[in-house]
């Protein structure tokens, strides 16, 4: 028993470790004198300095008090990119924010939340212990949310613009008068005594081209890019400053270094490969979850739904079981839950090979779901009880040397007559093999269902074709590996393979496979495919139990009902080529040029036609010149030099020499590792001081907007008129400035046409609220003034008054007061939405009444048409969809195989890359495979990025946070150790050949064999790990935020490549973090 | 169909519950029951805890605990087995014991049991000793440095008396703590004690704990017995 007992704990502890609550009484002695040396009484007797309850509740009638003294406000925690709804305690009297917990309303943070309509007064009741409510209606913040109200009065903060005084990231800042900065931004001149410095006026041409021997690129306008991160709520007023106002194209986020290959991977199968939907496992009735590339519950987004829904299946009733494949075992991992949780490792970047493996077996076994995939059209598809369809039926022509050859059949091709416009375009069909007619139909008219592994010559036209289906090609891609080579590729052992696939495949509809931000690998874009389709080979997409896309957000920006915030007169339409180059490299004139001079292939640089904007080569290109340089740059919260991997050791000394990138301007709270290389600093709010609207990523399949509003007041310097210095002042300033067009006085127009305010900031997100207010069937109710009072939105009630129509403000006021606008929770399955506002597509004949009755899968559908006016909509009384249908259904297409990517030439090499999901080794741009390049001989180890539930690439400043968690020792698995004679707390030289760092070493049986684990969120230069001096005044700085390594700074460039550039994926041009080769040197 | 799940990921070996534990607790014979109305109690539901730490932040905001101290926090253990690993998270805070060690050495009666159960320090008494620390089985007092006295979870009864429930229990992400009055026989923490067979961290000490957990694994009652993080609160005390 003892010694089962000591290897059974061998090791352990990951976090919150196991000496940190056994650590009371070694001091003791020394509390006994200090308690003689006297300290702070504690406030209260029994209670210490526990803080007074915001209200109290009889528990017996459920009447409420208010604590006077506190505010609770519901709005948005924007402590990581799942943008929860939180409630917020403040003390009134001195504005600081008590504590964070979760917004009941919101989906984000309760299960299930409270309907919409509940007055404020009963949200707060339901969460006591009146009844009990608390218990069931409880509503959360997670560890980090619960800590980052510690940033709002961290001393590290930016709370007046600054400029530098010294050269480039020097740390040396002067305080700059607000009207002083937006002239030298402006106007430009011998800003630092460097020379000339061209100013955003003159930089604004928006007719020269930036090379007329490459008209292509665009005006010089272009010249000046803006990055940003995420939209957490305000992307769309910045959108509209660069792009629509002031002329530029480039504007990026931060996809491609956070989770972007995931991303592209499910794009690729959903068919739009710039917006790149993607789908969660509805995990309230999912019967087997597989998880690769992400963990539920650990990290990832929507972080605590996916936590709580994780925990309520594992814990409960409902047959349930899950399995976590990652090359580290995290906590979306729980001994406690049994059978029902299981870790399975994996070499780093293999998930395709496994992936691979599964869909060969699969395949093989006939075990995929042959009723879903045979369908040739939606309409087809949903007669016979599918609620999405695939195009694992289309055929497409594979014949080398054919003009389209790789391209789908199309009706057109079969003598369908098309204006050329529309020639091989969306209205032009696709094709299939009619089983029944045995003959090839244009999809949309198939009836029935079609061949699914067609293999064969056809007669098209004058032409005898090679044709196969989409399925066929997916399975001749799967056979080109043996599973037993797929399962040396990525490490897990066969049987676990076909046990993962036969499992997966025993569920009916009602299992289902995620990925997201481990993807991040040489291979990820195919890694992604790969596990991805896995949900199409099973049909589960838009079923209960399956896989469900976002129910979308309530859309505050556009040409909403009330206000529109789209278009503006004199507004610009930004054309030209992305700094990124995510698009064709075949329609530049570089390739012209080489073509013509015999040899079209490699471009100077890869080219990403099937990516959406890239930030992972923004820098790299601006830098090299390449496809032109910038000559301003402006960072909005965004944090590259951080978060790409390999990026600051190839740009760090050329981003100190101002003729390489003439401006930098940085927006943001605090000085991060990008914005300290700017040239001027301007403060922005932070937290619950902030606007916006933002949707949920995904995860939620209600219609949800989270309202984000000051509920405090923001402590930036505040400019005469008293509004505070934020981005929105700053833009709405230089815009004013330059007298561009879509700010000022009537810098928007209501929808009418009548021309109002942009001035402030409440003018656009008050608006907007607005717009939200009013869509749907019938617009939001009208807050009470009661609602008003308790909900805090009492202090901004003027603003509301003031900036909104007499019929609107309550209205919005009545959103705020909730953090937001939610659908009916009930409402995820079964409801039948009405069709998009396309009166031309969805005509039907006034008077008709249509009925069809479908009974293959019990589905009864009627469709009624009333008898309406031809300018009125029609109004349909519609049966709602079965009530496993998903009501937000996405209803495009899975795509077996992607005409795009599959005919998309790599433009190094000029091969094809494959259409179909498949397993390919991490290689370089050239094809190069990485592990020729760097052997496992000099270079035995890989190094993978992982997170856990606490930190990310900015909360290191929450020093509760670091007081639970505050180092990232890198882990290796012992028989690694072993051979390296390593220990638990040894010092080491962890290397890659792109950079190198002194780190410590922690033994861990939960880290695949040959791997080193670095968690994300450490390794900080800056946000207050170094000491700025501005003005004269040297700024704190804390030693304990630079803790730790950051993985980043060890990424690789590609040896293939020319110039400053970082490895990333082929296709997708996402970064990679995860398999990079390594070695430890004792250090 | 389980027994193909068994084949392919290794089961976790059985784990023999039962015959080494000590019963329950003795629940009715708790002191709240005689005296008071109420008999606050927790009830831990070990497979929904994620291990996100929420507890701890919450009760270190609520409360004010200094830094480096901790009232409650989710202790978290890389359990190695055979071949076999897996992540295992428990809660861990005060046990508002029946029968507590803690308050019989108090030299001036600081610390007390209110009628309800609950464990608490009478600051105006303390005269921060520590003999209490050192009496508790389960680490779960500690000396505030700021304040110079005995600190510890009180299940946030200045919230539980205002009709509230405690910030751990509020804010828990998984919903693995269940706070309840095991004296109201329609409570939920009720329920759940006497439909299932509850757990207690070391049984054997006979403090008749009344934080009960739920689908604990026996080999996690006493003192877990692993290597550390290389990390301990820094300063705790110091």
């Amino acid at each position: 028993m003892e010694d089962k007992r000591r290897s059974f704990l061998r090791k352990a502890a990951i976090g919150g470790g196991l000496t940190a609550f056994a650590a009371g009484f070694s001091t003791t002695a020394g509390r006994m004198l200090d308690h003689v040396l006297g300290k702070d009484q504690p406030k209260q007797r029994l209670n210490g300095n526990s803080l007074a309850p915001e209200f109290s509740v009889n528990p017996a009638t459920g009447a409420l008090s208010i604590n006077p003294e506190q505010q609770v406000s519901y709005t948005m925690c924007t402590g990581c990119t799942t943008f929860c709804g939180v409630r917020v305690r403040i003390d009134k009297k001195t504005g600081k924010v008590l504590r964070v917990a979760g917004n009941p309303y919101s989906p984000m943070s309760a299960d299930p939340p409270l309907p919409f309509q509940t007055p404020i007064r009963e949200s707060f009741v339901s969460l006591t212990r009146y009844e009990e409510k608390g218990l069931a209606g409880r509503s959360t913040a997670c560890g980090r949310g619960n800590a980052v109200l510690e940033q709002m009065d961290s001393p590290f903060r930016v709370l007046a613009p600054m400029k530098r005084v010294g050269p480039r990231g020097s740390s040396q800042w002067q305080p700059i008068e607000f009207d002083q900065l937006i002239k030298e931004i402006v106007e430009g001149g011998n800003l630092f005594g460097e020379g000339e410095v061209q100013g955003l006026r003159a930089l604004r041409d928006l007719e020269t081209p930036i090379d007329a021997q490459q008209p292509e690129l665009g005006a010089r306008v272009n010249q000046v890019g803006l990055m940003a991160s995420t939209n957490e709520g305000r992307l769309a007023f910045v959108d509209r400053f660069i792009k629509q106002s002031y002329g530029s194209l480039n504007m990026v986020g931060h996809g491609s270094y956070c989770g972007g290959a995931y991303r592209s991977g499910s794009g690729a199968m959903f068919g739009d490969m710039k917006k790149m939907p993607h789908a969660k496992p509805d995990l309230e009735n999912v019967e087997f979850c597989i998880f690769i590339g992400t963990a539920p519950g650990n990290a990832g987004n929507p972080f605590k739904r996916q936590g709580t829904l994780i925990a309520k299946a594992r814990s409960g009733n409902k047959q349930f079981s899950y399995v976590v494949v990652d090359p580290v075992l995290t906590n979306a991992d729980s001994l406690a839950a049994g059978d029902r949780s299981r870790w399975v490792p994996i070499k780093p970047g293999t998930d395709g090979a496994l992936a691979m493996a599964m869909i060969r077996w699969i395949i093989e076994q006939e075990r995929y779901d042959r009723h879903y995939l045979v369908q040739p059209n939606l309409k087809v598809a949903e007669a016979s009880g599918e609620a999405s369809w695939s195009n694992a039926t289309h055929l497409v022509i594979v014949q080398p040397g054919h003009a389209r050859d790789g391209r789908y059949l199309r009706g057109s091709d079969l003598g369908m007559v098309f204006p050329e416009e529309e020639r091989y375009k969306d209205k032009d069909p696709f094709v299939v093999f009619d089983q029944v007619a045995k003959k090839l139909v244009v999809h949309t008219e198939a009836r029935g269902v079609a061949e699914l592994f067609f293999d064969g010559e056809a007669q098209v036209g004058a032409d005898t074709l090679k044709l196969k289906s989409a399925m066929s090609l997916l399975r001749e891609e799967a056979l080109k590996h043996s599973l037993a080579d797929y399962s040396a590729a990525c490490g897990v052992p066969l049987e676990i393979i076909e046990g993962l696939a036969r499992e997966f495949t025993s569920h009916g509809k009602r299992a289902a496979v995620n990925a997201h931000g481990g993807m991040m690998s040489g291979s990820g874009f195919y890694n992604a495919y790969a596990v991805v389709m896995l949900n199409t080979l099973i049909g589960n997409l838009n079923r209960q139990g399956g896989t469900l896309v976002s129910g979308g957000s309530f859309k505050d920006v556009g040409e909403g009902p009330r206000y529109n915030l789209e278009n503006f007169a004199g507004e610009v339409k930004p054309s030209g080529i992305p700094i990124g180059r995510n698009v064709p490299y075949e329609k530049t004139s570089e390739f012209k040029r080489k073509k013509e001079g015999g040899k079209a292939y490699p471009a100077q640089a890869p080219w990403y036609p099937n990516a959406p904007g890239l930030a992972s080569e923004w820098l790299t290109s601006a830098i090299n010149g390449y496809p032109y340089p910038l000559k301003a740059l402006i960072l909005w919260s965004c944090n590259p030099l951080y978060g790409v991997p390999g990026l600051r050791a190839q740009i760090e000394k050329d981003l100190v020499d101002p003729k390489k990138l003439p401006l930098i301007v940085a927006v943001d709270p605090f000085i991060n590792e990008t914005s300290a290389f700017a040239d001027y600093i301007v403060p922005d709010s932070l937290l619950y001081e902030s606007w916006g609207w933002a949707g949920a990523w995904g995860g939620v399949a209600v219609k949800m907007s989270t309202a984000r509003w000051p509920v405090v007041e923001p402590k930036a310097q505040k400019l005469p008129d008293g509004q505070a210095i934020g981005m929105e002042t700053f833009f709405i300033a230089l815009a004013k400035a330059m007298q561009l067009p879509g700010f000022g006085p009537t810098g928007l127009a209501d929808n009418e046409g009548q021309p109002c305010s942009l001035e402030r900031p409440e003018d656009w997100y008050l608006r907007g609220g607005a717009n939200i207010a009013w869509q749907g069937k019938t617009p939001v109710p009208e807050a009470s003034d009661e609602d008003i009072e308790l909900s805090g939105v009492a202090r901004i009630r003027p603003l509301l008054e003031k900036t909104l129509k007499p019929e609107e403000w309550r209205k919005v006021a009545f959103m705020l007061a909730r953090g937001g606008r939610y659908q009916n929770y009930k409402e995820m399955f079964g409801l039948r939405l009405p069709p998009p506002a396309d009166p031309k597509a969805h005509a039907a004949p006034a008077g008709a009444v249509l009925a069809k009755t479908s009974t293959s899968a019990g589905i009864k559908s009627l469709a009624a048409a009333t008898v309406a006016g031809a300018a009125v909509h029609a109004v349909k009384e519609e049966a709602p969809y079965p009530s496993d249908w998903a009501t937000h259904r996405y209803t495009k297409p899975m795509m077996l195989y992607n005409e795009n990517v599959g005919t998309t030439k790599n433009s190094f090499t000029g091969k094809r890359f494959s259409g179909t999901p498949s397993w390919h080794e991490p290689a370089f741009a050239d094809g190069t495979p990485v592990r020729k390049k760097y052997p496992e001989a000099e270079w035995p180890l890989q190094l993978i990025s992982y997170k856990s539930p606490l930190q990310n690439s900015y909360s290191i400043g929450a020093r509760r946070l670091r007081g639970i968690h505050p180092d990232n020792p890198v882990a290796l698995h012992p028989d690694d150790a072993a051979r390296l004679g390593l220990h638990s707390g040894d010092q080491v030289y962890l290397e890659t050949p792109g950079g190198r760092a002194k780190a410590t070493v922690i033994l861990r049986h939960g880290v695949q064999r040959g791997v080193v684990a670095v968690e994300h969120g450490f390794g900080h230069r800056e946000l207050g790990a170094r000491a700025h001096r501005i003005g004269d005044k040297v700024q704190p700085h804390e030693p304990a935020i630079a803790a730790g390594i950051n993985l980043n700074d060890m990424g690789l460039s590609d040896p293939t490549r020319n110039g400053r550039n970082v490895f990333v994926d082929p296709v997708a041009g996402t970064t990679v973090r995860q398999g990079l080769p390594a070695r430890l040197v004792r250090a | 169909m389980i027994q193909s799940r068994r084949n392919f990921l290794r089961a976790l070996p059985a784990i023999t519950v039962g015959a080494a534990l000590a019963p329950a607790p003795a629940i009715a014979s708790a002191a709240g029951e005689e005296e008071g109305k109420h008999r606050w109690a927790m009830v831990v539901d070990v497979q929904k805890c994620i291990g996100c730490q929420a507890c701890t932040v919450s009760c270190i905001m609520e409360n004010a605990v200094p830094e480096n101290s901790f009232r409650t926090i989710v202790s978290t253990y890389e359990v190695h087995e055979g071949k076999h690993t897996g992540t295992y998270m428990l809660p861990r805070l005060c046990n508002h014991c029946a029968n507590p060690p803690c308050i019989p050495v108090c030299p001036v009666g600081a610390t007390f049991q209110r009628k309800d159960g609950v464990v608490v320090v009478d600051g105006d008494r303390c005269v921060g000793c520590a003999y209490c620390v050192q009496a508790c089985p389960y680490d779960a007092r500690f000396i505030n440095h700021e304040t110079g006295k005995a600190d510890k979870c009180t299940f946030c009864a200045h919230r539980v008396d205002a009709g509230l429930l405690p910030a751990c229990v509020e804010t828990c992400v998984g919903g693995a703590r269940i706070f309840g009055d095991l004296n109201n026989p329609n409570s939920k923490v009720r329920h759940l004690v006497d439909q299932n067979k509850m757990k207690v961290l070391k049984p054997e000490m006979g403090t008749q704990p009344h934080v009960f957990y739920l689908g604990l694994d026996e080999r996690f009652q006493g003192r877990v017995e692993g290597e550390g993080t290389l990390w301990q609160p820094s300063g705790h005390g110091a």
